[in-house]
């Protein structure tokens, strides 16, 4: 797959094996070479704003489960939002999710600030197709 | 029998009319009564009351002002007016706002009265029984909406770090598998989640409609001995279907059914027994079909029995703690499906199930 130049991705899920899991997935496929990860949802907000600083935010594709404790994906979708545009305008978030939750799915559709909901386990094929869906114009 | 009188506050300012009311009615009713609206909210601050009188024409505040005022703080009691002269727009004009439920007229009749008092308690308790089962109905829906909620997510989701970890290794190639190993943890994975997901379908349709198909019995014990004999491959499974006539029933209750139970017979084995069996046994008559699963395992302690059905119980004496669920589902859904349940066990000899489900076939409908 061409490589997007400086893409990097941050995964926020509260599960370390499918932390794991989504960057092999990500080295395999070899979509960036930068792959920050995070238990904690709220770790993942503190870092972002502290990128406030960089002279050029870089592309980003944040992977965000839904079901977290502490904080989850809702509570950092509505905390993400009050971002500034510099930051927020650079991030494409795609949810991922072993729920089956009707509500979890519906509120995650409705959502402007999310992409796609994929499902877990996370397929190879479902993360190329969104990746190349978001940076389609870079490609 | 005292206790469960109705309990009255008659507010009159007349003390005659309210000894008047005591001698008539006080060997029906529990009667409290006051000679202002002011001391009968007093009173109301107290006592709790089923029925308020109030007469009308009283100094300082009216029946009908006590009744307004009160009846944001006090809405359950059932307030009854009294009056000995026509205000008609008064009384009219109450009814229609909701205050009051029913007028009497001064002096009144007693036989009427009575009756008035009588019907009005017996709105009051209704709409208790009412608010009653509105708040049971509702605490019910929201623990079968955690109870979905929880099971969509905490149980699915380390399967589907297992099947990431699978796909995983096959992309890498880094696990060698002559055998196939993984290939069979995938199916299991997968049967299992398949399951999980018709729980989570089973408590979204609770309120749907039974549907009755045709059931080949034998087709659907030998799918869940395929699904459960991985869990332990020393287990002996013996079936005897007899169905000599078609069964119709509900294939996904009664599935679920046959899963829990079949499934707490491979789990709960003596883990020293020699020769672990799990013994399946359908008879199907034309009006039901009998189903009994037995196995050697560990038993249940006989205190226990009684509990085995209930929501999150969980026997103690065993090392192997399920989810307290299993067989409640199993209870529900039978209930649903007009089947009944009987359990026999002896504590480290093992267990039987008999269930008998009724037959839904074409002599029934």
């Amino acid at each position: 797959m061409n490589s997007i130049p400086d893409l990097r991705v941050i995964l926020i899920d509260d599960n370390e094996i499918d932390l794991l899991l989504h960057e092999k997935l990500i080295g395999f496929q070899q979509i960036s070479r930068t792959v920050i990860s995070f238990v904690n949802a709220n770790k993942a907000l503190e870092f972002l704003s502290s990128n406030i600083t960089l002279p050029k935010i870089p592309p980003t594709m944040i992977l965000l489960d839904i079901q977290m404790p502490e904080m989850d994906g809702f509570e950092f979708l509505q905390a993400f939002d009050s971002y500034p545009h510099k930051i927020k305008s650079q991030c494409h978030i795609v949810m991922v999710s072993s729920s089956l939750d009707y509500g979890d799915i519906t509120r995650t559709n409705a959502n402007p600030m999310v992409i796609k909901l994929l499902r877990k386990p996370l397929l190879l094929k479902d993360l190329k197709e969104t990746v190349e869906g978001i940076f389609k114009d870079f490609l | 029998m005292k206790e469960n009188r109705i309990r009255i506050l008659y507010i009159d300012d007349e003390i005659h009319n309210l000894n008047a009311f005591k001698a008539s009615f006080r060997r029906s009713y529990e009667i409290y009564t006051a000679t202002s609206a002011q001391e009968g909210k007093l009173l109301l601050k107290e006592i709790s009351v089923q029925i308020i009188i109030a007469d009308q024409k009283m100094p300082v505040s009216t029946g009908v002002e006590f009744f307004n005022e009160i009846k944001d703080t006090l809405p359950d009691p059932m307030r009854i007016l009294l009056t000995g002269y026509t205000d008609v727009e008064d009384i009219i004009d109450a009814i229609n706002k909701g205050h009051i439920y029913s007028y009497i007229k001064k002096p009144w009749d007693e036989h009427e009265l009575h009756k008035t008092i009588n019907n009005a308690y017996e709105i009051y308790r209704t709409r208790k029984q009412l608010r009653e089962k509105i708040e049971e109905l509702e605490k019910t829906n929201d623990e079968l909406n955690r109870f979905i909620y929880s099971t969509s997510h905490d149980l699915r989701s380390p399967l589907m770090s297992v099947l990431g970890i699978i796909n995983l290794s096959r992309l890498d190639n880094s696990v060698t598998d002559p055998n196939g190993y993984v290939n069979m943890v995938e199916t299991c994975v997968l049967k299992l989640d398949d399951f999980i997901q018709k729980i989570i379908e089973y408590y979204r349709n609770s309120r749907l409609e039974v549907e009755y198909e045709k059931i080949d019995f034998n087709t659907l014990l030998n799918d869940c001995i395929t699904a459960f004999k991985p869990q332990n491959t020393q287990i002996r499974f013996q079936t005897q279907v007899e169905q000599a006539v078609d069964f119709r029933g509900d294939t996904f209750r009664i599935s679920v059914i046959l899963n829990n139970l079949i499934s707490n017979a491979v789990k709960y084995q003596k883990p020293e027994e020699t020769n672990p069996m799990v013994n399946l046994a359908v008879k199907v008559e034309p009006h039901k079909a009998t189903i009994c699963i037995r196995d050697n395992g560990i038993g249940i302690l006989s205190e226990h029995l009684n509990n085995i059905f209930k929501m999150f119980f969980r026997s103690k004496n065993n090392n192997k703690p399920g989810s307290g669920i299993g067989l409640y589902i199993v209870k529900e859904a039978l209930s649903k499906i007009g089947g009944t349940i009987n359990v026999e066990s002896k504590y480290g000899e093992g267990t039987q199930f008999e269930i008998t489900i009724p037959n839904r076939n074409e002599f029934d409908t």
